[in-house]
């Protein structure tokens, strides 16, 4: 279900690293439980953001959600399609609903992060 | 009893009725239109026109309802204020037939006190009256503040006078101001089309709300592309080439077709002969009162705007009901413990009692309760899920201190709040409380069991 090649964070996002630089997004439990999404506001880019901070907002039909940020780093780039159409989280979340791409600061940070079968196991006990 | 009110505003008008019903003789003196600056300048034609909007972005999505539209949906503002000032008129009758069925005789001229049983008006063609009076009320409210380096020009530099009587929609606007009347023209204007940038010094939008409401109302802002610069100084601002030209403290330019200034209200305290009779005026130049609304001089009361405490119409006519009671024989004094406050910005605001972090000021303990619209079925059925309700109450008593809303119909839900705080109640009270469904009001309940945790609409943490 969750891809194997990506890292998990507890806040439900995911993080794929391709050397100084990770991609993020939400996970498919966290799109699954946040239901149809209505708008995200994306964070600036340009802007150094530290890990467990919130860094944008999610809101869906049933409620809102901080988006945190897994990592500390620089925004480097973000998903401007998800302004004109959020559902695409929904729809694709690891894929073309990736939210924001950051320059990682300290890769050993990454170490804190969740496999995909842990991440499975984590998200399975909260729900419960 | 002989009492004369000077000016007809929500405080002058009410008093006069509220005298006159006890009895009083009276005449009340209107220099410009009865209805003061609420109904001709404030309140009722800013709602008129938030009101258009509203409509404008509602018609703007009824394909989601279900509807189709054939054709163009364009505002046409020469309609839009034609019907404001409809709504106007229709009111100023109301008035001035009410007026008449107590007996009140309106002059209209400008008031000025000569003693405190003397009143002098300079009517309309130039002529005198002195009007002999056993009382007096000035109720003689507040203007549009000017900035000394930009003063209204009525084209270019415009005031919320101004702003209520545009013949174009402005390509770009310029607010001054991100406070109440600052953030409602925001609104307005750009659903109608222009482009709003507005610049305040303070570090938020609306910086005496409710510190969420004030985020809420930015992220709104955002989302409509409504550019908020918050803790921003205007270095220089001027008019070349038919555009307003402005330039922010850290150099960035602002050209736009109009600039909105709302920076605040001068009191109406020049002129009207307080200084010859001795009435203590304060640093602004409000008129100094007491919680009966006298004066420092026997027998003149002052109420409203001009008394500086709390510029909000239904402040001004509670107090104008206390200053008529009081001339009458009573014994009163205003409590200003439970006022409620509406912004009718896109989505609405209203509160009362103390923000969060004004109980934190106070050293008081609180616990707070929030619930969203969205969890609503009822904001879904009318399409409108952004915003929440959040309520504060006192740690150890459970009382409630505050309530602020953003969202559908705040302005209506608030007084749930305002009656709560005024009586004393305390969460409980409203969380056990059987609230009609589906409506919005349930969201009141859900916010004040969300204070024990104990909210049902809220999923699972």
């Amino acid at each position: 279900m969750n891809p194997d090649e990506l890292k998990y964070h507890k806040e439900h996002i995911w993080v794929k690293v391709s050397g100084r630089k990770a991609t993020i997004g939400i996970t498919d439990h966290a799109q699954n439980a946040l239901g149809d999404i209505v708008y995200i506001d994306l964070p600036e880019v340009d802007i150094d953001v530290e890990s467990n901070s919130e860094i944008g907002e999610i809101e869906s039909t049933k409620t809102t959600s901080s988006l945190i940020s897994p990592i500390t780093g620089r925004i480097i780039e973000v998903n401007e399609d998800l302004s004109e159409t959020p559902e695409i989280i929904n729809e694709d979340p690891y894929g073309k609903g990736w939210i924001a791409i950051l320059e990682i600061e300290d890769k050993s940070e990454l170490e804190d992060l969740m496999d995909s079968s842990e991440y499975e196991k984590y998200a399975e006990e909260e729900s419960r | 009893m002989k009492l004369t009110v000077i000016g007809t505003g929500p405080g002058g008008y009410v008093a006069s009725i509220a005298a006159a019903k006890l009895g009083a003789k009276v005449t009340v003196i209107e220099e410009s239109e009865v209805g003061g600056t609420c109904l001709n300048r404030g309140c009722i034609p800013t709602k008129a026109l938030a009101e258009s909007s509203a409509i404008l972005s509602k018609v703007r999505k009824l394909e989601d309802y279900g509807i189709k539209i054939n054709g163009k949906i364009t505002p046409d503002i020469a309609k839009i204020i034609e019907r404001k000032n409809r709504i106007i008129n229709s009111q100023i009758k109301g008035i001035k037939t009410l007026f008449e069925s107590w007996g009140i005789i309106l002059k209209e001229g400008r008031g000025r006190i000569r003693s405190p049983v003397e009143v002098e008006v300079i009517l309309k063609d130039g002529s005198k009256e002195v009007i002999k009076t056993d009382k007096i009320i000035i109720a003689t409210g507040s203007r549009p503040a000017e900035l000394p380096d930009a003063p209204f020009d009525s084209k270019r530099i415009i005031s919320s006078n101004d702003a209520l009587n545009l013949r174009d929609i402005p390509k770009s606007l310029l607010i001054i101001g991100a406070g109440v009347i600052g953030c409602e023209f925001a609104s307005i204007y750009k659903e109608l089309g222009s482009e709003v940038t507005i610049v305040e010094t303070l570090q938020r939008a609306l910086a005496t709300e409710d510190i969420e409401i004030s985020g809420l109302l930015e992220k709104e802002f955002k989302k409509k592309n409504i550019r908020l610069y918050t803790n921003t100084k205007i270095k220089k601002i001027e008019i070349k080439d038919n555009k307003v030209h402005a330039i922010l403290h850290d150099k960035k330019k602002i050209t736009t077709d109009k600039a909105l200034i709302c920076g605040g209200r001068e009191f109406n305290s020049n002129d009207i002969g307080i200084e010859e009779v001795g009435i203590n005026k304060g640093k602004s130049g409000e008129i100094m009162v007491n919680e009966k609304m006298e004066t420092n001089v026997p027998g003149v009361y002052a109420i409203g705007d001009v008394t500086g405490r709390v510029l909000l119409a239904h402040v001004a006519s509670a107090q104008g009901i206390i200053a008529a009671r009081n001339i009458m024989g009573r014994d009163e004094c205003m409590n200003y413990d439970a006022i409620p406050s509406a912004i009718f910005t896109s989505p609405e605001i209203a509160s009362v009692g103390l923000r969060e972090y004004q109980a934190e000021d106070r050293g008081i303990k609180v616990r707070t309760g929030y619930f969203q619209f969205r969890s609503l079925g009822r904001a879904h059925i009318m399409g409108e899920i952004n915003g929440f309700i959040k309520i504060v109450s006192e740690d150890s008593t459970d009382r409630i201190l505050g309530m602020h809303i953003i969202g559908p119909h705040a302005s209506d839900l608030i007084h749930e709040g305002v009656l709560a705080i005024k009586k004393g109640l305390r969460t409980k009270d409203i969380a056990e409380t059987i609230h009609a469904h589906p409506t919005l009001s349930e969201g009141l309940m859900e916010a004040a069991k969300d204070v024990f945790h104990e909210a049902i609409h809220v999923p699972k943490l």
